[in-house]
């Protein structure tokens, strides 16, 4: 085992633990990470089999306690309205992702001074904009520039768009009649060839993984380079705790490979990338006399402020064929037509809307998602009314911070290694339920405009935990923040965490674009900062 | 001892696992719930032993919980059955409903009579002006000016 201290230890192997690995592996530090998953091998996929729609329901599912792989750790989620999802393995939650690519808009940075509730960000739009247009070109984005959602100038999307189906088209139209705001959704997806990855085929699978490679994860995009750039990634290995000197400083850690044998990996600076939930977990559990109530937690806030998200499937059905199975999964179009705040609706903040398609006839035979099922005779024409028919806008609505929406470790649930489970207590805020009604209504108005004869609403997905955010937030203030601007824990020098437990506050939009481009900026300060770096002597 | 608790390992061929009794009842059941009907044929008929063997060969996980919904002390009334079952076992009605579903349509004739092909590859055609372009939609959008609000005034930016 290794004896030399790593320039830097990632924990974690997904989006951000690939996309700071590459960039400190080319500018020369010596990486290791430690994943407890695995990598996957593309044929692995079931999106072109028969079998697709049957394992997505097991082997495949998006919540690690469907799956129950030993890879994944448990999640104790009898106090949560949501699930949280995941997925462990190189690239992590981005071989299920769905790869839609929305960037947060410049009010997002400032809600407190804007709306007078939750936080500003220590950092601002402007500030980030350079790092997503790196880290698009990175991972290979999709899209159509000038979107008015946005504020102009920069780079516009490095690929062509996506096609928007004709589901798509309808709802475009639609806006177009109500003078509402829509537009091409930007994808992690490719439209052509690029950095010798094979373009989209459209099958609609990309939640399972995606045979053709179209879709971004880190295992493809990151990995492959950060590794010829001489990046050591440790696969089956589970960090236990991070290890701590009485200077404060962290000295490596403790992890178990598949055998259950005991190693040490001994660091420099360590990177948490275990996303927001496996982060604070891990924090909560290098809890020592020094750090009784876990590591880097003199504010109290690690694993407090957890944001997922609340979402709402709202679905039109149409009396033409829309072949509606098809098409990328991130999202056709979308709109930023109620984003923003206004008062007079009765809540703060807003949602954005991403238009998707509608899996196949499996999924059109069982009860919906909105709780409709039909059996008997009439079950066929159920079918045929629901397969290739229909239009879905998921809306993903901005959630609050809130102290009390929080991760402990369970004292009774572990992982295959006998770690402690993290335990999700989290609760929709009346704010959350009031702006996904508004929400609805106005979506449901978007899809009858569009032609649909029937709206079905699935209000709040209790499976929809995929954005996981703000469990050891950055700010200015050590009092109030785990991590400074620059993702550096306040208490702990050479500790960083880069995943999405930094955010301040959510958005309302899919964070993975954000996500990635503020840890890309964590690295660049790293690199910028080696040379004042504190380290354990 | 019930069935549910009945230990017994996932064989390599799960339908041995289902005797004539259960097979007869998830014959039953099938057709209950998706009988022939529209121009579409019964599920009874079509989740022959290949179909179901299909379904719990990929995802044996099913073959437990389904035993347990097809066991002989639940009756011969599958309306009966199923609505006990939801309310009382809903994790083993829902393996029943997913392994009469997952069987039927994975059939290729009742695939085909629905007009679904599966999954295709279509490639992504780029080099086109696409229709909402041609159309002027994006127009539409632009000409509307910009949505975002700019935090340095509260308000929705002005257009450049
Ligand atoms: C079904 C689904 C759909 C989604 N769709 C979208 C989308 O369309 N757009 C979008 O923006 N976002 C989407 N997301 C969210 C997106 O996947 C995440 O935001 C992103 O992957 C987070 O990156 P990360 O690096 O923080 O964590 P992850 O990608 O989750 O990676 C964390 C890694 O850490 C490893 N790890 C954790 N604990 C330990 C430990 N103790 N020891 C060793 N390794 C450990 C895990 O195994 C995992 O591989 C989706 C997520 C899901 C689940
Ligand atoms: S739709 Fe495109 S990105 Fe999604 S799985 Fe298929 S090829 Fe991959």
């Amino acid at each position: 085992m290794a004896t030399e201290p790593a320039d830097v230890l990632i924990v974690g192997a997904g989006a951000t633990g690939g996309v700071v690995a590459l960039r400190l592996a080319q500018a020369g530090f010596r990486v290791v990470c430690l994943e407890q998953g695995d990598w996957h091998d593309r044929s692995e996929y079931r999106g072109a089999e028969l079998d697709w729609e049957l394992t997505m329901r097991k082997q495949w599912a998006t919540s690690p306690n469907v799956r129950a792989l030993p890879e994944d750790y448990p999640i104790d989620e009898s106090d949560t309205e949501v699930s949280p999802l995941m997925y462990s393995a190189v690239g992590g939650s981005m071989l299920i992702f769905a790869g839609a690519w929305p960037r947060m808009l410049p009010s997002d940075f400032r809600v407190r001074s804007l709306d007078g509730i939750a936080d500003d960000w220590p950092l601002a739009y402007d500030e980030l904009l350079p790092y997503y247009e790196r880290s698009d070109r990175q991972f290979g984005v999709s899209g159509m520039g000038g979107d008015p959602a946005y504020p102009p100038g920069g780079e516009d999307p490095p690929l062509p768009p996506l096609p928007i189906g004709a589901g798509g088209l309808k709802v475009a139209r639609a806006h177009a009649r109500l003078g509402w705001h829509w537009w091409p959704e930007p994808n992690s997806i490719l439209s052509v060839p690029y950095d010798g990855r094979h373009p989209c085929v459209q099958r609609g699978t990309c939640q399972q993984g995606c045979g053709e490679g179209a879709k971004a994860s880190t295992d493809l995009t990151h990995w492959p380079k950060a590794i010829a750039s001489g990046a050591r990634l440790v696969t089956g290995a589970r960090v236990r705790r991070l290890e701590t000197k009485a200077a404060g400083l962290v000295t490596g850690a403790t992890w178990l490979d598949r055998d259950g044998h005991e190693h040490f990996e001994p660091a420099k600076v360590v990177v948490l990338a275990a996303n927001a939930i496996g982060t604070p977990r891990l924090l909560l559990l290098s809890a020592s006399p020094a750090h009784p109530d876990g590591l880097a937690n003199a504010s109290g806030l690690v694993g407090r402020r957890l944001m997922m998200h609340p979402f709402a499937n709202v679905g039109g059905l149409f009396d033409e064929d829309l072949e509606s199975w098809q098409g990328q999964f991130g999202c056709s179009i979308e709109s930023f037509e109620f984003y923003e705040t206004d008062e007079r609706r009765g809540f703060v903040r807003g949602a954005k809307w991403g238009l998707a398609p509608t899996f196949g006839p499996i999924n059109a035979a069982l009860p919906s998602r909105a709780g409709t099922r039909v059996w008997g005779p009439d079950h066929h024409l159920h079918v045929r009314s629901h397969l290739g028919r229909g239009a879905n806008w998921g809306l993903f609505g901005e959630d609050l911070p809130d102290e009390s929406n929080h991760i402990t470790l369970s004292p009774t649930l572990t992982d295959s290694s006998g770690i402690p489970a993290p335990e999700v207590h989290y609760k929709v805020a009346e704010n959350s339920r009031r702006l996904l009604d508004f929400h609805i209504e106005r979506a449901s108005e978007s899809l009858r405009e569009a032609g649909a004869h029937t709206v079905e609403v699935d209000r709040l997905m209790r499976y929809s935990g995929w954005h996981l955010l703000g469990t050891a937030r950055m700010g200015d203030d050590p009092s109030t923040s785990v991590l400074d601007r620059w993702n550096r824990a306040h208490d702990v020098p050479n500790l960083y965490v880069v995943d999405g437990s930094c955010f301040v506050t959510s958005a309302g939009v899919n964070p993975t674009s954000s996500i990635c481009a503020i840890a890309l900026r964590a690295a660049d300060h790293m690199v910028e900062s080696r040379f004042n770096q504190q380290v354990p002597a | 001892m019930t069935a549910q608790s009945t230990p017994s390992a996932t064989p390599s061929d799960p339908l041995p696992t289902l005797d004539p009794d259960r097979r007869a009842t998830f014959t039953a059941i099938a057709a209950y719930l998706i009988p022939a009907a529209h121009g579409m044929p019964s599920a009874g008929d079509v989740i022959g032993d290949a179909r179901l063997r299909f379904v719990l060969a990929v995802r044996p996980d099913l073959v437990e919980p389904l035993r347990a919904a097809l066991r002989h002390e639940l009756g011969t009334d599958p309306a009966a059955r199923l609505a006990r079952l939801e309310r009382e076992e809903p994790d083993h009605h829902a393996a029943l409903l997913l392994v009469v579903v997952g069987g039927y349509y994975t059939d290729a004739d009742v695939r085909e009579r629905l007009a679904y092909p599966g999954q295709e590859a279509r490639p992504v055609v780029v080099w086109k002006v696409p229709p909402y372009v041609e159309e002027g939609l994006i127009d539409q959008v632009l000409a509307r000016g910009p949505i975002w609000r700019d935090p340095a005034t509260g308000r929705r930016a002005e257009p450049t």
